[in-house]
């Protein structure tokens, strides 16, 4: 069953007298607990594709599914609700709040999501996410006392707490080295998998594409090659 | 989760910068304000303590106290009609104290009223600061004009005209000295409206204190520094929360990224508004009354808690409106725009 789908779209920028078609009509369709990676140049449109179906940017034409309802055509504070209960993002850079600890920063999506949870079992959710993610001891820690990959831990954790339909990941190791993007990368496996939380991901890690279950490959604002794994 | 206060006490220096700021600036504010109503007091307590009522000068007088002359029927006439009634003279002049040093007054005749203590001739009545210059309770005191002498019956708090202190002398003595024979203007207390007498004009007390020369001039320059302050302050609010919430441009589209309303992050804001407002008039409103106890008696200074949360409501207006114009901006910011700007 398709959990969200990506019907046609197209995006266009304008800048002065100039337009830009970035995306040239995409289509593409996420099964429940499906991950896709996305591939492709850099400047080929793919974190604009992965913004628009975050519900992060609008789209200049074509629709987004989800679960059945056209987000295209949502308002901003319908959009904003499924965001905060629906989605997971994780980008580049962790965007944690800097004056929060480790743990709050997952409180802080709990409340935000209203995942409807007493304050001692939301305590021990906190806990366990952290214990996923090997964070547990830095609990009490502030954002800038954390190195890249702590933080990006923390990203995930914050990310998946809420225990979301989708989880959007724009080049999440991007910023790490070779060694903690690998555990970045892990992690993010193994939490989809055990969720079964549907992923799509923009990366170019070997480790990542051997598990995706379908890989896109993007040039220029289109699809030019689909790749579904035989597992 | 309260953000606003989480992220307050990780950012002290921020907030307590701003808050330093809004304290020196509302505690400038309160000592001007305490120095203009001090002066005011001190120009003329003696009218500003009567109570609400309307004063009567002749026409003719062309708003001068001193040129007024009240006819003695018309006078007896309405003071038979509201006993409480009152009819004054003042005139700027000087006694000799008992070291015959001359000290300057504003002496006062006015006839019998439970608002003005009751003189005799050869007596006199003086404002407490003459306490100040040496004068006590049986002290003789002199007038070139007066043929007899002045004994000094007692002492009244805050009774000064004209920046000087009132001798209140009985209308006999007053007639002597400034050769007259009619008193100068009529007050009648009361809320009610004003009545009309021909010949006579009527003011509110307001009016009539703006009549008094040097007092108009000396309280608009100074309120106009009050009000020139309220309006800095609030200005500087509008900035300061500006360049805070510009700061804080990726912050909050990450905030909106991940879900959090808009209407929260303008709760974080106003909340963190009321509580360095909240804290920093606590201190100057604090060291304001520090200030009013401490002060010199020399310096007219005059602070009332009413003036002080007049005052601090004005600030807590300006603060809210400085932070929600600084913060429309907020509901601008796409949450897109944080993700691409890099970490925050
Ligand atoms: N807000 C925007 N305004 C104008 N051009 C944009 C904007 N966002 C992206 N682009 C352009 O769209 C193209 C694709 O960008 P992007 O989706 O980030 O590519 P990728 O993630 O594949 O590297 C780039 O040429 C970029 O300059
Ligand atoms: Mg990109």
């Amino acid at each position: 069953m398709s959990l969200f789908s990506i019907n046609q779209i197209r995006k266009t920028f304008t800048n002065g007298e100039v337009e830009e078609e970035i995306l040239k009509g995409i289509t593409l369709t996420l099964k429940e607990g499906e991950i896709i990676a996305l591939v492709g140049a850099s400047g080929s449109g793919k974190s604009t594709l992965l913004t628009i179906a975050a519900g992060l940017q609008s789209v200049t034409d074509g629709q987004i599914i989800f679960e059945g309802k056209n987000m295209s055509a949502m308002n901003q504070e319908e959009i904003r609700k499924i965001r905060a209960s629906q989605f997971g993002f994780v980008f580049q850079f962790s965007h944690l709040v800097p004056f929060l600890t480790v743990e709050e920063q997952l409180q802080l999506m709990l409340d935000v999501s209203e995942y409807q949870l007493k304050k001692d079992e939301q305590k021990k959710e906190v806990n366990r996410m952290l214990e996923l993610v090997g964070m547990n001891h830095r609990k009490n820690a502030y954002p800038s006392s954390l190195s890249g990959g702590e933080k990006q831990r923390v990203a995930i954790a914050r990310a998946l707490i809420h225990q979301p339909k989708v989880l959007f990941a724009d080049e999440p190791t991007a910023s790490l080295d070779s060694k903690r993007s690998k555990e970045v990368i892990l992690l993010i496996r193994q939490l989809t998998k055990d969720l079964n939380i549907t992923t799509l991901m923009v990366t170019h890690d070997k480790e990542m594409l051997a598990f995706a279950d379908t890989i896109v490959k993007m040039s220029d604002g289109v699809i030019v090659h689909k790749k579904e794994s035989i597992k | 989760m309260n953000l606003a206060w989480k992220e307050m006490k990780r950012n002290k220096v921020r907030f307590l910068i701003l808050g330093s700021i809004i304290f020196l600036i509302s505690l400038l504010t309160f000592i001007i304000s305490g120095l203009a109503n001090g002066l005011s007091q001190d120009n003329a307590s003696l009218i500003n303590d009567l109570p609400e009522g309307h004063f009567y000068m002749s026409k003719d007088a062309n708003q001068t106290y001193n040129l007024s002359q009240i006819e003695p029927d018309i006078q007896e006439s309405l003071i038979t009609k509201q006993s409480d009634t009152i009819a004054l003279a003042i005139q700027m002049g000087f006694v000799h104290d008992p070291h015959n040093k001359q000290q300057s007054v504003a002496f006062v005749a006015a006839t019998d009223s439970p608002i003005f203590d009751e003189v005799e001739a050869g007596e006199v009545i003086l404002d407490s600061s003459m306490k100040e210059k040496g004068l006590k309770i049986g002290d003789i005191v002199t007038n070139t004009q007066l043929s007899g002498d002045l004994v000094v019956k007692g002492f009244v708090k805050h009774k000064k005209f004209s920046h000087a202190p009132v001798a209140l002398i009985n209308i006999e003595d007053y007639k002597e000295m400034y050769r007259v024979d009619k008193m100068q203007f009529i007050f009648i207390p009361g809320e009610q409206s004003s009545e009309k007498f021909n010949g006579y004009e009527s003011f509110s007390k307001r009016e009539f204190l703006q009549t008094i020369p040097s007092y108009n001039a000396e309280q608009m320059s100074l309120n106009m520094i009050v009000w020139f302050l309220v309006i800095i302050s609030g200005m500087l609010f509008a900035i300061f929360f500006y360049m805070m919430n510009v700061q804080k441009i990726g912050l909050y589209g990450i905030l909106k990224a991940i879900g959090l309303k808009t209407s929260k992050l303008f709760n974080m804001m106003w909340t963190q508004m009321m509580l360095i407002t909240s804290s920093s008039l606590v201190c100057s409103i604090a060291a304001s009354q520090l200030f009013n106890e401490i002060a010199p008696v020399e310096m007219p200074f005059r602070l009332t808690m009413s003036t002080t949360i007049q005052l601090s409501l004005v600030f807590f207006f300006i603060g809210f409106i400085g932070a929600t114009l600084s913060g429309i901006q907020i509901k601008k910011i796409q949450p897109l725009q944080a993700i691409q700007q890099g970490e925050i």
